[in-house]
């Protein structure tokens, strides 16, 4: 027991452990990564990182594992989608990418020490979290993204429509911010 | 000189950025808030933003994943 504890406070003072896990990384070091990372994404998938699309999938599957049937869904009615649907869970790059960030997430927030089950502290707080996620999930879908796959991608890909994203982001942002301190505090 | 502290816990960003900002502006000269947040984000922005203002900033982890940021009103 003691000799655990004695092992675990050598790392926990190590400067490597410090500097790459415990500490987070700046915003220049997070830009960085992430642009390699779009990089090898677009070079092993074919196609630009997108996270949001990727929940719009895992719904019709659930859909389909519970009977349904989105075939004569607009959205889904394409025989790319189709395919993909076809092609199963399991051979989805997306999905794969998506699970790797949750659980890679997790994984950096454990090796610092820094996970915690956090409690809802009032009512207010799940209709702000209701209402918010219905919006951004609603939004990103009749938008065709989200700030990783329309802004991200979209600037990435030279294409004015991330630009455009931007724009309409940050003034929805700052809207989003007004309405949260007037009623969400 | 008094300590002021705001419990944080449970908020997600912005929420404490902008509770610390209206507390500094309520707390007098030479007082010191203690801010209690269990959300890294906050960790980053707050401090950046304190530090801005030229105020005094320690961050302390007091356990997993719940830190104290204690800003100093010297200014």
């Amino acid at each position: 027991m003691a000799k655990e504890s004695k092992f675990f406070n050598k790392v926990k003072d190590n400067e490597f452990y410090k500097k790459w896990l415990k500490t987070p990384y700046t915003y220049i070091t997070g830009a960085v990564l992430l642009s390699l990372f779009q990089i090898v994404t677009l070079a092993t998938t074919q196609n630009p990182w997108g996270v949001s699309g990727v929940f719009a999938n895992w719904g019709a599957w659930i859909y389909e594992g519970l009977g349904g049937s989105v075939d004569k869904w607009y959205y889904f009615s394409s025989r790319g989608a189709q395919a993909t649907l076809d092609a199963g869970f399991l051979n989805h790059p997306g999905t794969m990418r998506n699970l790797g960030i949750i659980f890679g997430a997790l994984l950096a927030t454990l090796m610092a020490s820094q996970f915690k089950i956090k409690k809802i502290k009032n009512k207010k707080q799940i209709v702000a979290a209701v209402v918010g996620g219905t919006l951004m999930g609603y939004g990103s879908r009749i938008a065709f993204g989200c700030n990783i796959g329309a802004l991200f991608s979209g600037v990435a890909s030279l294409s004015l429509s991330g630009w455009v994203f931007a724009c309409a982001m940050f003034v929805g942002a700052v809207i989003g911010s007004k309405l949260l301190v007037k009623y969400f505090m | 000189m008094n300590e002021h502290v705001l419990d944080c816990f449970g908020e997600a960003c912005p929420v404490p950025l902008v509770k610390a900002q209206n507390k500094m502006k309520e707390i007098e000269l030479d007082d010191i808030l203690v801010l209690q947040i269990d959300h890294s984000c906050a960790m980053k922005n707050i401090p950046e933003w304190a530090r801005k203002e030229g105020y005094n900033v320690e961050v302390e982890e007091i356990d997993d994943g719940e830190w104290e940021i204690i800003i100093e009103k010297n200014k």
